[in-house]
């Protein structure tokens, strides 16, 4: 069997290596709350604007990269950690503090969500009353308007139930993060020798 | 033939490939999964609502239903997971050619910034097939920067 390359890898014994904790606690706090602000200012431009009858809006848009830049939290995590510590880091590594990170992100936008409805618990009517308000302005046949506007209350409603958002943001964002995780180690971390 | 061919980081590979097959059909939306009420209700769109503006004129439709991602992001996806498969064939590349992949990362990245920053300014209209392919080249190259990790070295 030829797999020398990977019994050396996997038999030589691990050397120290830093902790990557940091990294993930310091990138999750960041992006957590960058996507928690940007979401806030997103809501809140929706529900003080006018209908427009349009599916999409340029407020959505800001949403969105808001919420997208959170993606490339596993990136600056292991930049961080590269930086901090100057050392090689493996692909496997890089994956891991990026799906961590993920987790971190979603735990922490999840949770200042909660907290801001303690402030504002209303957030949630007004933004669905917001919606309904344009897609009523919208041009479409009648039956098909209310079957749009049943679905997206419904999927609103649930949006704010902190299982919900766990449940679907921490798959996403801890698979994606694992990527730029990976990504931020080749680019970042120090080379290895040629293959290592 | 996959197996023998990647001699490194065999799990984060396959687990790796499990995932990102995972997005693309997930990102695909409700329609290949027969879903039958409003898109917007699907599990699919409430996955992604968070990453994508999911805007239907801007998205591929599978039966009657857009995906649940935008042509950019679904491209992005479909074109890191076609590579990422693909790895096991970029072995017989001449390794020179992995020194330029984080450059080529890099122009992907600016080059679909441009596309939208073009479009938003109305100097272009850019379609669904271009956004995707413009989404594709960023996945692939992607993909391109870190095949090297899972490849037999040819120094040994």
């Amino acid at each position: 069997m030829d797999s020398t390359d990977e019994f050396d890898q996997e038999v030589q014994p691990e050397k120290e290596s830093p902790s990557y904790w940091t990294s993930v606690g310091i990138a999750s706090l960041l992006f957590g709350i960058i996507a928690f602000v940007i979401s806030i200012i997103t809501v809140y431009a929706t529900i003080n604007a006018e209908p427009t009858g349009s599916f999409f809006s340029p407020t959505q848009l800001i949403g969105v990269l808001g919420c997208l830049v959170g993606a490339f939290g596993g990136m600056v995590a292991t930049w961080h950690y590269a930086k901090e510590y100057d050392v090689v880091i493996k692909l496997g590594k890089g994956a891991l503090i990026g799906f961590l990170t993920g987790v971190g992100i979603t735990v922490i936008s999840t949770l200042l969500n909660q907290v801001w409805l303690l402030f504002d618990p209303d957030m949630t009517q007004k933004m669905i009353e917001s919606t309904v308000a344009n897609f009523e302005a919208m041009d479409m046949p009648d039956e098909q308007k209310q079957q749009m506007i049943d679905a997206t209350v419904e999927s609103m409603r649930g949006q704010n139930n902190i299982g919900t958002q766990l449940l679907w943001g921490i798959p996403m964002y801890g698979i994606l993060n694992l990527l730029t995780g990976m990504i931020g180690a080749k680019v970042f971390g120090k080379e290895e020798s040629e293959f290592g | 033939m996959i197996y023998s061919t990647i001699t490194r980081n065999r799990v984060l590979y396959f687990g790796v490939a499990l995932l990102s097959l995972l997005l693309v059909m997930v990102g695909s939306g409700g329609g290949l999964f027969g879903y039958e009420g409003f898109w917007i209700g699907d599990w699919q769109h409430k996955m992604f609502r968070t990453l994508c503006h999911q805007d239907p004129s801007r998205s591929f439709w599978i039966n009657g239903k857009p995906m649940a991602v935008c042509a950019r992001c679904y491209g992005i996806y479909a074109g890191f997971s076609l590579f990422w498969l693909s790895i096991p064939l970029l072995g017989k590349i001449n390794s020179d050619f992995f020194r330029y992949t984080k450059k080529m990362l890099l122009v992907a990245i600016l080059l679909n910034i441009v596309d939208v920053v073009g479009n938003l300014l109305g100097f272009w209209q850019n379609s669904s097939i271009s956004r995707s392919i413009l989404g594709a080249i960023i996945g692939s190259t992607a993909v391109l920067t870190l095949a090297r990790e899972f490849l037999k070295s040819k120094t040994n």
